[in-house]
């Protein structure tokens, strides 16, 4: 338990000579996985990499950024927090990283039920990125270079595997450089041909201070490689000196008292809980509103038509899609030594000066100092569509994607990604076959399956709304639901891999001993004196019946029975929210092992489906062609299927895999085998 | 996400599916909140909610129809649906065996019943058939029944061949025309679906489509944008009041519809009209028995006389009621008290009219009958549009040219319900007559073989029931835990996406940007 906490960092000043600044440096000109990029996806994708066994190097336009938060200062919230905890049960850094660097923990939704609950935490930049880079730097197999890559070798496929190209390593800008890779992942953020808007300047970049990467990049995905690529847009406040702002007329907002560590491998985080920091809470007026209309013509990013988050929008969207009213505005601390407030709600693009005049519009900030302006920045994305499950490049093999060049915004998504493209990558490169996370069994497999069977119109934020088995994918079982599917795939440490089974083995204990203890209603009545039941008096009722009554915890049954249950006191919470989700996610079970079979049947990437000799209208076909499905359960979900047309389609799988299993006989049916492996998971508690 | 994320547009306009995110919650008397309040532990039981059934013989008149059961509760709808004590029987063994209602315990039919435990059956899952009477109302019944028991649904076109397929009971041969079959029959549901929809029904369902999207989308904005995001107030009392109204209008319905009802008990048809019209000759001829009284003394049936018919298939209850007309007679008073009662509540009136008191100018006659009408009934007496048919008797006394002008006369006359001359005494005009009332009892039932609607509103039924079930579900959790109360909503717009077609998750998220401003 929280073995991170005692891992002593090593100072930031050392990080120089551990990474090579030179790829002359480097021990190798050969790697098994290139990360490209080091935001939130690029590490994740990098650890990944590293644990799963590949040996890989990291390269990054500055090494000093690697981890920085660009944005917000905090990681998680709701849907948001699913994913950082689910990122934490695949042993990925983000989780770990927000115990170290959070400075004002809550858990959002608590009133609303466990199952969407949304764990939070504001952040001390500084230390975050210390966490990551310290994590990186000590992981074996991983290597760090400084540089900015020119473009990608692009060679001619292995024929065994479908794809058009394959990608074969990267050129550095600097001196030509070359380095070989089986994988590369690109995780570039914004910096694909990124742009950074204030007021009317436009100059390029992929975040204030830092220029956007080469468009020697751009030119390989869009010209080499052939990929459909879109652009989005987002932005991000001006920063505030604290100590002009009068935070007497804000209002106080505190941290939960108890911080909620997100990694299951942490009881508690780095940051005592009276030391957490508060955010502060203030209004927009009227003259806010005035100051966004008389500076529209000065204001060019909001005139652009790059599709931005509806859900993140600027100050400019909000008042002028929602005029006359007062919004929020919050305004939260950078760091615990911080002299900066980030102005949450406040993300413009309108000229410095009449930044400044805005934020003068609202009472706490009519002295404030502006430290660095807001601004806006557009950037390339590639239309996810065009990815397998496995964030690979259908048409390219080797080359995966991660982060927002996929269409998503957020470090949480960001993370999950770089997690998945990072595992998978490295399989590739150590000869195994893509791993599959299916949506029915966490987010990372919906936000994933979102990405690549529908594709984006607007940057992508998870809600939880956008899993159907929301019931089941709770933030405190999704070690139950990855970890151990995790360490099969080589991604996962021994020691958490010990700890969850040692908390699985304990909730199914104590499962069995709940509901060991059972006896009429009438028994219960006298044991527990204070509980209000309607139970007709003959009916048994076991603990874990009685569980699901919302007056009932785990403790009070525990004090009344202490010899069977009170072993099991740590998991008290825990078997409280499984006593009461547990019929329902009895109910998802048939259901979801049902999407996983067809989730099973994968359709050949390479099928021309315009001349495929089975049953389908003309519509079924182009819309066929257009999404490429990658498996049968995928192609269910697309607008516009029929169901004769699903029948054909599953018909034409089974043939096809008959008949492949007829022509290499046993090699089929070991991947059949391995294919299936998957459904066998559950999304609840493994019996 | 999609709420139905596994439901296909053609299918989703019918309410068949090629796969079904129906999750039973409840059977039609014991509903959901009742079960809950007992310690909401219900949910257990109905894990696997996926057993289906369906009219596996053709559709069309036939004289034994199969309905066929395959799925884990199988052995549930057997052991609840036929007297067999505790025990299942032999396997594959006809048993002669009465059918009846779970929960009313009448007995439905008397049929063969086979049991085919998995995995010897053609789907590979436990199965039970039914051969029964294939009477309309007989079926219709029976998928009724099978329709309230716990963890069953109508099956979607072409599920039993799919699972039977998937159990490998079929070679892919067998199966070559499964898409083919599944298309003819989605086809014909979408259909049959899009002439249900187009009417008053559909514009029905449509708004409770509507309304529920937005109360989900309304849940929703309010669970996935935190306090610090969602600014509005209110927005779960909105709810509140909407799945309130839901529930209500939903229930309400279920309640009014009663055609399937009409099908099992029987349209209720009442014979009213003056004393000594020939009313009780009427019923008689209709029974082709003298169930009734019959002599020329006015006043002679004073209570109501009940005689169950089939009409054409249909099971129909008719009623002989005393002439109606102001007696002194205390007796006859209280008959005439119960004649008006019965037209009241009447299907349909077959309101008989003496021809012999029709004036000799056939002219005259249409204003004659309307006159008569409206002194007959009183005016909440008078059945509605569509409700009535006026039965001239006694032709037989008019002179043939006058019975024939009046024919004529009286169809051309708009303003008067549909008229047959008839006579009890000689049956003459009674083939003409019956055929009427068979459409109009046809009608009234709706044609359970046409194009399979009794299917279509079994479905229907037990998809509005999964939702009314999943809208008490928000309810029972609305305090306790806001996940599964949203849950309920989500599976109620499933239930009901059904009917009305799919809703996708991006659907709820563009009507929460449009309705909140949302951001922090």
């Amino acid at each position: 338990m929280s073995h991170m906490l005692t891992k002593k960092l090593p100072p930031v000043q050392s990080v120089s000579f551990l990474v090579s600044r030179r790829a002359s440096q480097l021990s190798r000109q050969r790697y098994d996985v290139i990360v490209v990029g080091g935001g939130h996806a690029g590490t994740e994708a990098a650890a990944a990499a590293a644990r799963i066994g590949a040996e890989t190097l990291l390269v990054t336009q500055k090494i000093q950024t690697i981890g920085a938060l660009s944005c917000n200062p905090s990681l998680g919230g709701i849907g948001k927090g699913h994913l950082v905890r689910e990122v934490d049960a695949l042993d990925g850094l983000c989780g770990r990283a927000g115990d170290w660097a959070g400075i004002h923990f809550s858990v959002l939704n608590r009133s609303k039920g466990p199952a969407v609950w949304g764990p939070r935490a504001q952040l001390d930049r500084q230390r975050y990125r210390e966490f990551i880079q310290a994590e990186l730097l000590s992981t074996p197999r991983l290597k760090v270079l400084e540089g900015s890559v020119e473009e990608l070798l692009v060679s001619d496929p292995n024929p065994a595997e479908p794809g058009r190209h394959r990608v074969a390593g990267i050129r550095l800008a600097n001196g030509s450089q070359l380095i070989s890779a089986s994988s590369v992942v690109l995780t570039t953020g914004t910096f694909l041909s990124g742009s950074l808007f204030v007021g009317q300047t436009l100059s390029p970049g992929g975040r204030m201070g830092d220029a956007p990467s080469s468009s020697g990049l751009t030119h390989t995905l869009r010209d080499r490689l052939g990929l459909r690529v879109g652009r989005l847009r987002t932005g991000t406040p001006p920063r505030l000196l604290k100590d002009s702002v009068d935070l007497s007329l804000t209002k106080l907002h505190p941290p939960d008292r108890q911080p909620t560590p997100f990694s299951f491998m942490n009881t508690h985080t780095r940051c005592k809980p009276a030391e957490q920091l508060p955010c502060y809470l203030t209004y927009t007026t009227p003259g806010v509103e005035r100051v966004v209309r008389e500076s529209l013509h000065l204001n060019c990013h909001i005139q652009q038509d790059a599709k931005g988050p509806r859900y993140c929008p600027s100050i400019e969207s909000r008042v002028l899609r929602f005029p006359g009213r007062s919004h929020q505005v919050w305004l939260e601390p950078e760091g615990l030594t911080s002299d900066l407030l980030y102005p949450q709600g406040l993300s413009m693009t309108m000229p410095p000066d009449v930044q400044l005049r805005l934020i003068r519009e609202i009472p706490p900030l009519h002295r404030a100092e502006i430290h660095t302006p807001g601004y806006g920045v557009q950037y390339d994305y590639v239309c996810p569509t065009q990815l397998s499950p496995a964030l690979q490049v259908k048409n390219t093999q080797g080359l995966f994607l991660a982060g927002q060049i996929n269409g998503t915004t957020g470090y949480e998504e960001a993370a999950a990604q770089g997690l998945w493209a990072g595992v998978n990558a490295a399989r590739r490169a150590l000869s195994q076959p893509p791993a599959a996370l299916s949506r029915t069994e966490s987010y990372i497999g919906v936000l994933v399956d979102d990405l690549v069977s529908r594709g984006v119109t607007e940057p992508y934020r998870m809600f939880t709304s956008r899993a159907e088995f929301r019931t089941s994918l709770r933030p405190d079982n999704a070690d139950l639901r990855l970890t151990m599917k995790g360490f099969e795939l080589g991604c996962v440490s021994a020691v958490r891999h010990h700890e969850a089974v040692r908390v699985r083995c304990s909730l199914q204990n104590a499962i069995a001993a709940l509901q060991a203890l059972t006896m009429s209603s009438t028994s219960w009545k006298k044991k527990l004196p204070g509980i209000s039941m309607s139970e007709n008096k003959n009916q048994a009722l076991s603990g874990m019946d009685l569980l699901q009554y919302k007056d009932v915890s785990f403790e009070m049954l525990a004090s009344v029975f202490p010899e069977s249950l009170a072993p099991y006191m740590e998991f008290s919470q825990r078997l409280k929210i499984e006593a009461v989700y547990k019929p329902h996610c009895d109910q998802n079970k048939s259901e979801i092992k049902k999407i996983q079979s067809e989730e099973n049947m994968s359709l050949p990437q390479d099928i021309d489906y315009f001349t495929l000799s089975v049953s389908l209208s003309q519509e079924v076909r182009e819309i066929l062609d257009r999404f490429r499905p990658t498996t049968l359960g995928a192609a269910t979900r697309l607008e516009g299927m029929t169901p004769a047309a699903i029948a054909n389609l599953f018909k034409y799988v089974v043939l096809t895999r008959r008949q492949e299993s007829m022509m290499s006989g046993k090699q089929a049916d070991n991947e059949e085998e391995r294919g299936e492996e998957p459904c066998k998971r559950n999304a609840s508690l493994p019996q | 996400m999609y709420y139905s994320a596994i439901m296909l547009p053609v299918s989703a306009v019918c309410g068949g599916t090629y796969r079904a995110v129906i999750r039973t919650l409840t059977t039609r008397n014991i509903p959901l909140y009742r079960r809950l309040s007992s310690g909401g532990r219900v949910l257990a039981g109905l894990a696997d909610a996926d057993t289906i059934f369906a009219l596996s013989s053709g559709h069309g008149r036939c004289g034994v129809a199969v309905v066929r059961i395959s799925g884990s509760a199988a052995a549930t709808a057997l052991r609840c649906m036929v007297g067999l004590g505790n025990q299942l029987p032999p396997p594959r063994t006809a048993l002669l065996r009465s059918i009846t209602d779970p929960h009313s315990k009448e007995v439905l039919d008397r049929g063969l019943v086979l049991w085919f435990p998995a995995p010897h059956s053609f789907t590979g899952e436990d199965s039970v058939e039914f051969h029964i009477h294939g009477g309309p109302a007989v079926i219709t019944a029976v998928l009724q029944a099978l329709g309230s028991v716990p963890g069953m649904r109508p099956a979607d076109a072409g599920e039993f061949t799919r699972r039977a397929f998937h159990a490998g009971k079929l070679d892919l041969t067998e199966v070559e025309g499964l898409g083919d079959l599944i298309h003819a029959e989605t086809e014909a549901q979408r259909r049959q679906a899009l002439r249900q929809m187009s009417g008053e029904l559909g514009r029905l369902y449509q708004d409770w489509s509507h309304r529920l999207k937005r109360t989900l989308a309304h849940v929703e904005a309010f669970i996935d944008f935190s306090e610090d995001e969602l600014i509005e107030e209110g927005v779960l009392d909105q709810v509140d009041i909407s799945v309130c109204d839901l529930q209500a209008e939903i229930e309400q319905h279920l309640k009014d519809e009663r055609r399937g009802e009409r099908l099992r008990s029987g349209v209720h048809v009442v014979i009213a009209g003056a004393t000594n019209a020939g009313k009780s000759s009427l019923l008689n001829t209709l029974c082709q028995r003298p169930a009734a009284i019959v002599s020329p003394i006015a006043g002679t049936t004073r209570d109501v006389v009940e005689s169950a018919l089939d009409i054409g298939g249909f099971p129909v209850l008719l009623s002989d009621t005393a002439g109606l007309r102001d007696s002194p007679d205390l007796v006859e008073q209280e008959g005439v008290r119960r004649a008006r009662e019965r037209v009241q509540q009447a299907d349909l009136t077959l309101l008989v009219v003496d021809s012999t008191i029709l004036p000799s100018e056939e002219q005259e006659a249409a204003a004659f009958l309307l006159e008569h009408l409206r002194t007959l009934l009183s005016s909440q007496d008078q059945p509605g549009a569509g409700r009535c048919l006026l039965v001239l008797n006694k032709t037989d006394l008019l002179p043939e040219a006058h019975r024939e002008k009046l024919n004529l006369e009286l169809r051309r006359v708009s303003g008067l319900p549909p008229v047959c001359l008839i006579s009890c005494q000689t049956n003459e005009g009674l083939k003409d007559f019956l055929t009427v009332l068979q459409s109009s009892v046809k009608t009234m039932c709706g044609d359970p073989l046409s194009g399979a609607p009794t299917l279509t509103q079994a479905r229907h039924r037990a998809h509005l029931q999964q939702c009314v079930a999943a809208l008490a579900q928000y309810r029972w959790y609305r305090d306790s835990d806001l996940a599964l109360a949203a849950e309920g909503v989500r599976l109620a717009l499933t239930s009901l996406g059904r009917i009305t077609g799919r809703v996708g998750a991006e659907e709820i998220l563009d009507i929460i940007f449009k309705d909140f401003c949302i951001g922090k």
